[in-house]
């Protein structure tokens, strides 16, 4: 696996619903991290992209299921499954370490009655249980200074912080222990523009620096993910449906879920001011019972008559993948973006 | 009686029994209750009170002795005829025993009843009008509580034990006197909801529609609350069964007439536990743990009922669950690799 | 707020809810209808024979109460007194002062009620932390034994262990607190005799605490297991029995101002036990002096109990200021 930081295989994880029966939130997912890159995983609320970051951090928690999945990265490969006996132990050790999560809303991600610098204790202690106490400080003080963030935060508390302190303190601590794989979920939404600037901008510098060899970016936000990701990986009804180069999306989306996706993004041009957002029809799926085929198809401008008998395999065109039947009978071809003139 | 300071302290950090706001703003969100799934336990709880409140009402119908006939001398043991034996007076301790029941249920009642008015009008009142009114009621409420209420409640019913109107000296001058001194808890777990709900947007609605305050009240913000007064009221029937008991105990009971803690009275005074005349004493000691065990224990069904994050799950689903989980597991298990090979 | 302005807060408050307590407890023996003055003033008003016994308690009443002064004169003369450690003199015992006849039950309520709230928050708060984190039919089960014993009065669990364990089995003596023929003293043979008077009321006391806390501590914490900060722990791979600390330090927090609302009804169930055993404490001086009509006691009594009370809350309230941090530690706006 050259190049290639993480590649998860097949990841399958269900909710179990109150009715008993276990609904697949993500289904049969694949999905690789090029060295050194951050790669975006976006999609509408509900489609399942914080349930595969979930399931790649190895944090599932009942009623969240990761029923199977394999990771591969750099040379070690981790069963991702949380049913298997002794899963939770197993990737104990890789929490943080390996993979780790830097999770929406940090506002109260940090118990109200710990130091900062306590938890950095423990989450050193938890993986190298002879840590000393000055060792910890050590690394997380020159983190703090190389990141160029004031070091007495170590001796607050969560709540004397702001909301964007706050965030950045979360993200450091994150990447304390230099986890191969960081994954970011929606750490953007809740700051206002100037705190989003700089939690990117730490997030590129520490990549730069070699802290995490490569990031998951999940967010609904496109526009900050165009400016931040090399690839994006677009997700629908817990699959994925397209896969790429950041800028190749963009410009040559290559199926109708994120042709609608992009063109529902604001771009304040002068020509904007004569569109219509247009919107997707209808809603995303129930995924206890999802639509036959391919699960955009009830949705699809495009839809062909085998899209409701059979689910696309990707088609894969260099390094873009798609799994669409109107993509592989227009091989190459941009879908054509609908643009309603006022 | 922990039970009442947790529940309401618990009432005050957690924030509301309301869903999240939901997300088209038009959209009024459910009150808590509408979503109902009850539970074993609650019907274990309600089954118990159902019992006692049939032995306390129903039973005298049946039974044939009355409650003051002397059938006996001083702590006859359990015959035949008299199930539960006589106590010091002679009477028939069976038919005391439902007697009390029922003047014990009923004191709950009223006491409990009272105490809950008084307590959630001036709990809604606090929070929803806030402000100056707020911190007034809330000093006065927290003054009240800091005081204990045995002390007011001795205080008061020694005196009323001399005094010249009869009205006050029974059953229900004594829940009177309880229900005017318990509604504190209430009062200060419902300002902790009603200041919430009243940040709402349905109420800023009924506002700019030109409701009235009390409309308002009774219309918009009381449903909100409607789980947690069920449950305030549940434990202030338990909290006033257990005062009436403790001071009829301590000799400032209801004059004249039975009540469980009256019962255990005279058992004290007549020296029933050193002579081991169990069936004076442990019959409503029994009665007076069960119903108080039975309104708790519903307390807290109705708690999981409304709260959803202390719910554990259905034991026989879970497993079942698991266990298809597993196979399916299993299965993808096989798929993939089998997948990988032909890859 | 910052912890100075709380500890200002909290110290004028205790201070008022004080004399608001000290008023009441002068003002309703003498306003509610039927009480002590009124009927005592209306009998001896009645004229005829009024036996020696009568007379003595007319002219007790006129002294400690100054029946001939104004309202606010008397309150003045009952706080200054009392301060200086005259609370009167009983009734029944006639003139033996009420402050002595406190001094001698006090201890023997402080030696039952203090280690049973201390140990009783204790193990009830870890045994409900444990039930909650573990889950399962273990969590079931603790729950189910809490809220049963948690839901009775202490007297009647009193009752059920004097009567099984002391009548009964004969494990435990049937009451009082100490043999006959023993006085009190310091010495070891006296406590050593006294401690097994100790135990049943003892117990009683402590289960029922315990089974009070667990209930709490149990729905806290599951309430905090559902919180961002065991996710976001969990995610860097700390370990359980940690992870289990940050819930009961985070916990704990609502049960110390639980504690402290609790002391106050604590007090009331936990002096019926003592008559239930013939524990020579408060409660027992409080059921005689009510029997017998004592004014002057019961009023020192409730006096008495409401200050510990207050006493008692004011401590809990004062360290739960030190614990916090969102008290001790205010905000400091770092951008």
């Amino acid at each position: 696996m050259s190049g290639i930081l993480m590649r998860a295989s097949n990841v399958t994880a269900v909710y179990a619903a109150d009715t008993g029966k276990d609904v697949p939130a993500v289904d049969n997912v694949t999905l690789e991290v090029p060295d050194g890159q951050i790669v975006g995983l976006a999609g509408e609320s509900g489609c399942g992209k914080s349930t595969l970051g979930n399931a790649l951090a190895m944090i599932a928690n009942p009623p969240l299921y990761v029923v199977a999945g394999k990771l591969e990265i750099s040379d070690t490969e981790i069963d991702l499954s949380t049913l298997a006996k002794g899963a939770n132990e197993v990737h104990r050790g890789h929490r943080g370490a390996t993979a780790s999560l830097l999770p929406q809303g940090a506002m109260n991600a940090i118990s109200p009655t710990l130091r900062i610098r306590d938890l950095v204790v423990d989450v050193m202690r938890a993986h190298k249980r002879d840590t000393t106490k000055a060792e910890a400080l050590d690394r997380a003080t020159d983190r703090l200074k190389m990141l160029e963030m004031p070091t007495r935060v170590l001796d607050s508390y969560s709540h004397q912080l702001s909301g964007g302190m706050k965030q950045r303190m979360v993200t450091v601590i994150s990447t304390l222990l230099n986890p191969q794989l960081l994954i970011a979920d929606e750490p953007t939404s809740a700051l206002d523009v100037s705190s989003q600037k700089a939690l990117i901008e730490m997030l590129l510098a520490m990549v730069e620096a070699k802290i995490m060899r490569g990031v998951i970016f999940i967010t609904h936000d496109l526009p900050v993910l165009s400016m931040v990701t090399d690839r994006l990986a677009i997700m629908y009804a817990g699959k994925i449906v397209e896969d790429g180069p950041t800028e190749e999306l963009v410009n040559n989306a290559r199926h109708p879920y994120t042709s609608a996706l992009l063109s529902s993004v604001l771009d304040p041009t002068e020509e904007t001011r004569t569109k219509h957002v247009l919107g997707i029809p209808g809603s995303p799926p129930n995924l206890g019972n999802p639509p036959s085929g391919c699960r955009f198809h009830p949705r699809c401008k495009f839809a062909m008559p085998a899209c409701k008998l059979e689910e696309p395999a990707f088609l894969h065109e260099g390094e873009h993948e798609v799994a669409c039947w109107w993509a592989m009978e227009h091989l190459n071809e941009t879908v054509p973006m609908e643009v309603n003139q006022a | 009686m922990t039970n009442i300071q947790s529940s309401a302290v618990a009432a005050e950090t957690e924030g509301p029994l309301l869903p999240p706001e939901p997300s088209t703003p038009k959209a009024k969100a459910k009150p808590a209750w509408r979503s109902l799934n009850f539970g074993p336990r609650l019907w274990v709880s309600a089954g118990l009170i159902v019992i006692i409140a049939l032995l306390a009402f129903v039973g005298p119908l049946f039974y044939p002795f009355a409650p003051d006939e002397k059938v006996g001398s001083l702590y006859d043991g359990p015959s035949a005829e008299h199930i539960l034996g006589t106590e010091n007076f002679g009477y028939d301790v069976l038919a005391v025993l439902m007697a009390s029941t029922r003047n014990s249920l009923i004191n709950g009642l009223l006491a409990g009843t009272l105490a809950v008015v008084i307590g959630v009008f001036i709990g809604i009142l606090a929070g929803y009008i806030g402000g100056w009114l707020e911190e007034l009621l809330m000093g006065m409420t927290n003054i009240v509580l800091a005081i204990p209420s045995i002390v007011i409640l001795i205080l008061i019913s020694i005196s009323l034990q001399s005094t010249d109107i009869p009205f006050l000296k029974g059953i229900v001058g004594l829940a009177l006197v309880i229900g005017i001194t318990s509604w504190p808890w209430t009062a200060r777990a419902v300002r902790a909801q009603a200041s919430s709900v009243a940040t709402r947007e349905h109420i800023d609605v009924a506002k700019l529609s030109g409701a009235r305050t009390g409309g308002i009240l009774i219309f918009d913000v009381l449903p909100y609350l409607a789980s947690y007064v069920v449950m305030a009221w549940v434990l202030q029937l338990a909290s006033a069964i257990l005062a009436e008991s403790t001071l009829s105990m301590l000799g400032l009971g209801p004059s004249g007439t039975n009540s469980l803690g009256m019962q255990l009275h005279w058992a004290l005074a007549f020296q029933a536990v050193a002579t081991g005349a169990w069936w004076a004493f442990l019959p409503p000691t029994i009665v007076l743990t069960l119903i108080s065990f039975a309104l708790l224990y519903l307390q807290s069904s109705l708690d999981e009922v409304f709260n959803p994050r202390l719910r554990r799950g259905k034991k026989k689903h879970l497993a079942q669950a698991a266990a298809r989980r597993a196979e399916a597991a299993k299965q993808l298990a096989e798929q993939n690799q089998r997948a990988e090979v032909t890859a | 707020m910052g912890l100075r302005r709380y500890l200002a807060n909290k110290t004028v408050w205790y201070l008022g809810a004080l004399l608001v307590a000290v008023v009441l407890n002068f003002l309703l023996p003498r306003v509610i209808p039927g009480n002590p003055v009124d009927v005592i003033v209306s009998r001896m008003g009645q004229g005829g024979q009024s036996s020696e016994a009568q007379a003595r308690v007319y002219e007790q009443f006129m002294r400690e109460f100054g029946l001939d002064q104004p309202l606010w004169s008397q309150f003045v003369t009952y706080v200054t007194s009392a301060f200086q450690g005259n609370l009167g003199a009983s009734f029944s015992f006639y003139p033996t002062p009420v402050a002595e006849l406190i001094a001698q039950s006090l201890p023997y309520t402080l030696v039952l009620q203090l280690p049973a709230i201390i140990l009783g928050w204790i193990i009830g708060n870890v045994l409900g932390a444990v039930a909650a984190y573990k889950g399962g039919s273990w969590d079931k089960s603790v729950f189910t034994t809490s809220l049963l014993f948690s839901s009775m009065p202490y007297y009647c669990l009193s009752i059920i262990l004097l009567y099984t364990l002391a009548v009964v089995l004969g494990w435990f003596p049937p009451g009082g607190a100490y043999s006959l023929g023993m006085s009190p003293e310091w010495s070891w043979e006296f406590f050593s005799d006294a401690l097994q008077f100790w135990w049943l009321p003892f117990i009683s006391l402590l289960v029922i605490n315990i089974g009070g806390q667990a209930v709490g501590m149990r729905s806290m914490a599951i309430y905090e297991l559902g919180s961002d900060y065991v996710n976001y722990s969990r995610s860097l791979g700390i370990g359980d029995r940690k992870m289990t600390t940050y819930i009961f330090n985070n916990a704990m927090l609502p049960q110390i101002t639980g504690l402290a609302l609790s002391i106050g009804t604590m007090v009331g169930g936990a002096l019926i036990t003592e008559l239930v055993f013939s524990y020579p404490g408060m409660g027992s001086l409080l059921f005689n002096a009510i029997a017998s009509n004592d004014y002057p006691v019961v009023q020192a009594v409730t006096l008495i109990i409401t200050v510990a009370v207050l006493v008692a809350n004011y401590a809990v309230e004062i360290l739960y200021g030190f614990i916090d941090p969102r008290i001790r530690a205010s905000k400091s706006g770092e951008k």
